[in-house]
């Protein structure tokens, strides 16, 4: 059993009383009227990270039984390897997604600056359907050549890209647009509502075909500013949890009026839009 | 809620937000902080488990458990951070449930 996105033994080894936090837990999410399914999560990492953050591919199907979420997209924590590719860690979300092909989609992660373009070919063939960029933990520029580059090769396999854009992330609006520019058919989901600059990027390039977000762990007050066609549910798991995750889609769903059909495509139809798969009649 | 009431939670739980993620000592004094401030409002509940479960010695500790704990007090104060939220943007979110159900 899994309370607040944690296990309920450990809570209970650390002094809890996981039945009352359950209680509390259920009443997150309690009356928000979010339509049972389906439910898709385009924000989900796999594995362990330097900073301890970890979650298997058993713990996050779990979880998404009891959130009855039907398809997550999964790639990895921040850990790079040895060699800073994310070759092992790539390779271990591919064999987490064949495993669960119905379940889990696999993206893969790579450090711009450390052979990314030759990971990114290494994914492709492994079964890969998009691209994580992570400026803050990679230390890099998202508008960098070596950034652009990897936008570009992704593009060219008709991957979406997900870029952090949340705590730690510089002003992204200008850089953007020069990704853009540079990238003309890149689809860029921006992490998090992209918390981390959310004025500038919806002044700058909200209406642009190209750019999308994810609610994960964002912000309320920028999900209510942001069009429902282009936003897509995420949790962020192992760092956010589904209760608060749906909670927030949900109140964000009230507070700006979206349709039953803004709030079906928030939740999965969008993300299958992203994926191509309604082009292919999936 | 009072407006005043939903402002002072706000500004309380963004302290805390970061707080936590920096492993701030003044974790645990800012959430008894916030948790008083909640008393007696529908996110009290949340907040006043989120203040028990902080309020233990080894909330940074690297072990599992303690680890869980923390995830567990972000989340509960996430919780309440979107539902203060919703009301000073106006709507009332789900209230916890009250004494009877902990």
């Amino acid at each position: 059993m899994r309370v607040l996105g944690e296990s309920a033994g450990l809570l209970r080894q650390a002094g809890a009383d996981p039945e009352r936090l359950a209680a509390l837990e259920a009443a997150i999410v309690a009356g928000i009227g979010l339509p049972a399914r389906p439910r898709a999560d385009v924000h989900v990492h796999l594995g362990r990270d330097r900073d301890g953050h970890a979650l298997s591919p058993d713990e996050l199907l779990d979880d998404m039984a009891q959130w009855q979420v039907d398809r997550a997209v999964v790639f990895a924590l921040n850990d790079p390897g040895r060699d800073g590719d994310f070759a092992d860690a790539n390779r271990q979300v591919m064999a987490a997604a064949a495993a669960a092909p119905d379940r889990l989609v696999p993206f893969c992660r790579v450090a711009p600056q450390r052979g990314a373009l030759a990971a990114i070919e290494a994914a492709a063939a492994a079964g890969a359907r998009g691209l994580k960029l992570h400026p803050v933990a990679q230390g890099f520029a998202p508008e960098s050549p070596a950034a652009t580059a990897c936008v570009a090769a992704a593009t060219a396999h008709g991957w979406p890209v997900l870029v952090h854009a949340g705590f730690g992330a510089r002003p992204l609006a200008d850089a953007l647009a020069s990704v853009l520019e540079a990238v003309p058919d890149a689809r860029l989901v921006l992490a998090h509502g992209a918390r981390g600059d959310a004025r500038a990027v919806r002044a700058r390039c909200a209406d642009h075909p190209g750019i999308w977000f994810d609610t994960s762990l964002a912000a309320l007050p920028d999900l209510i500013g942001l069009p429902p066609g282009r936003l897509l549910f995420g949790s962020d798991r192992p760092y956010g949890d589904y209760a608060t995750a749906l909670q927030l889609v949900g109140l964000a769903a009230r507070i700006a009026g979206w349709s039953d059909d803004e709030l079906a495509g928030v939740l999965a139809g969008n993300l299958a839009s992203l994926l191509g798969e309604d082009d292919a009649g999936a | 809620m009072r407006a005043p009431d939903a402002v002072r939670l706000v500004a309380a739980l963004g302290a805390v937000e970061i707080a936590i993620v920096r492993r701030d000592p003044m974790t645990g004094p800012l959430l008894a902080q916030a948790s008083r401030a909640a008393d007696g409002l529908t996110v009290g509940p949340w907040l006043a488990a989120a203040a028990d479960l902080a309020r233990a010695s080894d909330l940074w500790d690297d072990a599992s458990s303690a680890r869980a704990r923390r995830k567990a007090v972000q989340v509960l104060c996430r919780a309440a951070a979107h539902a203060v939220q919703a009301q000073v943007l106006g709507i009332a979110a789900t209230a916890p449930p009250t004494e009877g159900t902990q």
